[in-house]
């Protein structure tokens, strides 16, 4: 993990669409995340999480920092992914992300790397959302149907 | 999980007494002993409903209803006497919330599984007493609120207050509440009146990552978010004289604080790492269960004991976690009402823990035997007598301390004998939810849950207005019912209602 210095480009800036959305579960929450692609049902899912910790309109953008996640298969892949999301909120650089871009997305072997934008969280600046305590393999589903152009993941998060 | 019609299904349960339902052998595949749940008519309603939810076709995305989990619980490796849901139980990451389970330790089969302890490693509840009555908190009760508010580190992103280093962390892993004690942060009768004195001895800081003690080390000191809170809480109701006063309550009205919470992300984490490790070994050892996320090791392999001593460890953070927040809230009341905490009697009455495996004696089929009790979302409740109780308990049974949801009344409950017998000692922890976040958030105006906490003379602070609609009354399953069931069915007693006059919360 490390952090970039240097200026951002524009299109560093720019905010995807959003394509998630949170649906019921008794206790918790699951989220669910689609694209055109993977790589980038993965990318939303990421950003809902996020999403959830806070209101990310609140959130500018002004650090950058790579992770790597790997595993043995497609849900490791997705649980490690989002864990090593979750870390980076937790400890320094306490980064609460508006945006992450997958730039290395390896489904053989199953490994990540991805830039994480965002900033630290600040109390006080940023509305507290709900903390997200883990990821879980419950219910978990990768759906990859390139056929009818379908990508979606549903994740459960411990909140 | 097997699908087969609700009516199909119904043949494999059934009502033993008016509180206590039976889950038969072949319900879920490879049940080595039988389910149990304890319920009562309203809480009946909830748990086969979620049942015949799932039996409908074209369920994706779903989860497993709670009588499944009891179930597949019962499959696992090494179960002892049966799988029981108590009266809160609801479905949860392969154990359902609310469940025991128990597995003979001297059975080479017997497993350990994160999942039977939860996330929240050591989640629990604590409770303080006062002398302070009801109407002297009164005039100050927004001060008091606010001043606890602005002492204890609350909600998403929230860092500890109490200054720690990498090494403090280490010795607070390994000494639990002695650390808390050597710090100046706890008093020595507080040990007494916590579980395993506060401290479990086999904690093992080398065992657990350094992502986990990372994670850990910011949130030390910190209440947490979601259900967790703390709530300055007065006696409204005295059920058994003796026990309450054995507990230093004597009067309706007398203030309590309540304080509930966990190991945060560092018992997180080592759940989280524990089941990466488990899920390895299950192949290498070829053990077989029904679910995913039931994942576990043999508890004499390595990476059974590695997980009980890392467990141990986040135990142990949380009991410091809880003390550090008892100082601070005794700092807040000293400073508001200008007395030393022990000049208000700020003694701690109990701390309990609600998700933790123990390793504990039980009596299986007239023996008695060494188990490890995972207890996921459920209460050890042990009985008068028990050895492992405190001295002024010994005649009243153990405190149980049951949190209720916001702005409605939490309980003080003892154990029972019946208990012990027919749940190895285990009881409720709390409310249970009956609707989900999402559905809570749609229907309930958080508007309307403040003006209602506000008209029931209750002070809230809270650090995500989201929350309080989430964490309103209406989202949970009605703590009255469980505890009433609790009790009905004897595994434990009433002793204290307790209702809140201020809540803080993440």
């Amino acid at each position: 993990m490390d952090e970039e210095s240097g200026d951002f480009t524009e299109d560093d800036y720019n905010i995807p669409s959003i394509k998630y959305e949170y649906l019921d579960h008794t206790a918790d929450v699951q989220l669910h995340a689609w694209g055109n692609s993977m790589k980038e049902a993965f990318e939303q899912c990421g950003m809902a999480m996020f999403g959830y910790m806070t209101d990310l309109a609140y959130v500018e953008i002004k650090e950058v920092h790579t992770i790597e996640a790997n595993a043995d298969d497609m849900m490791g892949l997705l649980y490690h992914f989002l864990d090593e999301l979750l870390y980076l909120f937790s400890v320094e650089p306490y980064l609460i992300c508006k945006k992450v871009v997958i730039t290395e997305f390896n489904t053989e072997e199953f490994k990540i790397v991805c830039k994480c934008y965002g900033e630290e969280f600040q109390i006080g600046k940023h509305p507290q959302g709900t903390e997200v305590k883990a990821i879980t393999y419950s219910a978990m589903q990768i759906v990859d149907e390139p056929k009818d152009n379908k990508y979606e993941v549903f994740v459960i998060i411990d909140i | 999980m097997v699908v087969r019609q609700y009516n199909e299904e119904l043949k494999y349960l059934e009502k033993i007494n008016p509180y206590c339902w039976r889950i038969k052998k072949g319900f879920q595949p490879n049940m080595n002993v039988e389910g149990v749940f304890y319920v009562n008519n309203t809480l009946e309603k909830l748990m086969l409903d979620e049942l015949r939810n799932s039996c409908r076709p074209g369920m994706t995305g779903g989860f497993l209803p709670g009588v499944k989990q009891i179930a597949n619980v019962a499959a696992l490796p090494g179960i002892v006497g049966r799988s029981v849901g108590l009266p809160d139980v609801h479905s949860g990451y392969g154990f359902a919330i609310g469940n025991m389970a128990a597995f003979d330790m001297s059975d080479p089969k017997s497993i350990v599984s994160p999942g039977g302890v939860g996330f929240d490693i050591n989640c629990g509840v604590r409770l303080l007493r006062t002398n302070l009555h009801e109407k002297d908190v009164q005039p100050i009760k927004e001060q008091l609120a606010q001043s606890l508010f602005d002492h204890i580190p609350v909600g998403v992103g929230s860092k500890g207050i109490i200054p720690m280093n990498a090494r403090d962390m280490e010795e607070a892993l390994e000494m639990g509440m002695d650390w808390s004690l050597r710090e100046g942060y706890a008093w020595a009768e507080d040990k007494e009146h916590c579980e395993e004195y506060g401290r479990m001895l086999n904690a093992d800081p080398s065992k657990v990552s350094l992502r986990a003690k990372k994670r850990g080390l910011p949130q030390l000191g910190t209440l947490g978010a979601g259900n967790h809170y703390a709530e300055i809480q007065v006696v409204d109701e005295i059920y058994d004289k003796y026990a309450a006063g054995k507990m230093g309550l004597e009067r309706v009205g007398q203030v309590c604080v309540m304080i509930h919470s966990g190991s945060r992300g560092f018992g997180h984490q080592v759940a989280t790492d524990a089941l990466v490790q488990m899920e390895k070994a299950m192949k290498r050892d070829n053990i077989e269960t029904n679910d995913r996320q039931l994942a576990c090791a043999r508890i004499n392999s390595v990476e059974g004991q590695d997980y009980l001593k890392s467990m141990a460890a986040a135990a142990n953070f949380a009991w410091v976690n809880r003390s550090s927040m008892t100082f601070l809230t005794r700092q807040a009341f000293a400073k508001q009402f200008k007395m030393a905490p022990d000049d208000l009697d700020m003694h701690v009455i109990y701390d309990v823990s609600h998700n933790v495996a123990k390793i504990e004696e039980h009596v299986v089929d007239g023996k008695v035997k060494t188990l490890l009790v995972h207890r996921k979302g459920s209460t050890r409740a042990f009985p008068p007598h028990h050895p492992l109780i405190p001295v002024d308990y010994q005649l009243t049974g153990q405190p149980v301390l049951i949190g209720g949801t916001m702005g409605t009344c939490s309980y003080v409950l003892t154990g029972t004998h019946q208990g012990m017998t027919e749940t190895f000692g285990s009881t409720c922890h709390g409310a249970g939810r009956a609707l989900s976040r999402a559905k809570s958030r749609r229907n309930i105006d958080y508007k309307d849950v403040l003006v209602k906490l506000e008209s029931m003379g209750i002070s809230i602070r809270v650090a995500s207005p989201k929350l309080v609609m989430e964490e309103s009354p209406e989202s949970y399953k009605n703590v009255t019912d469980v505890v009433n069931t609790c009790h009905a069915a004897g595994i434990s007693k009433k002793t204290v209602k307790l209702r809140p006059i201020a809540v803080i919360k993440g």
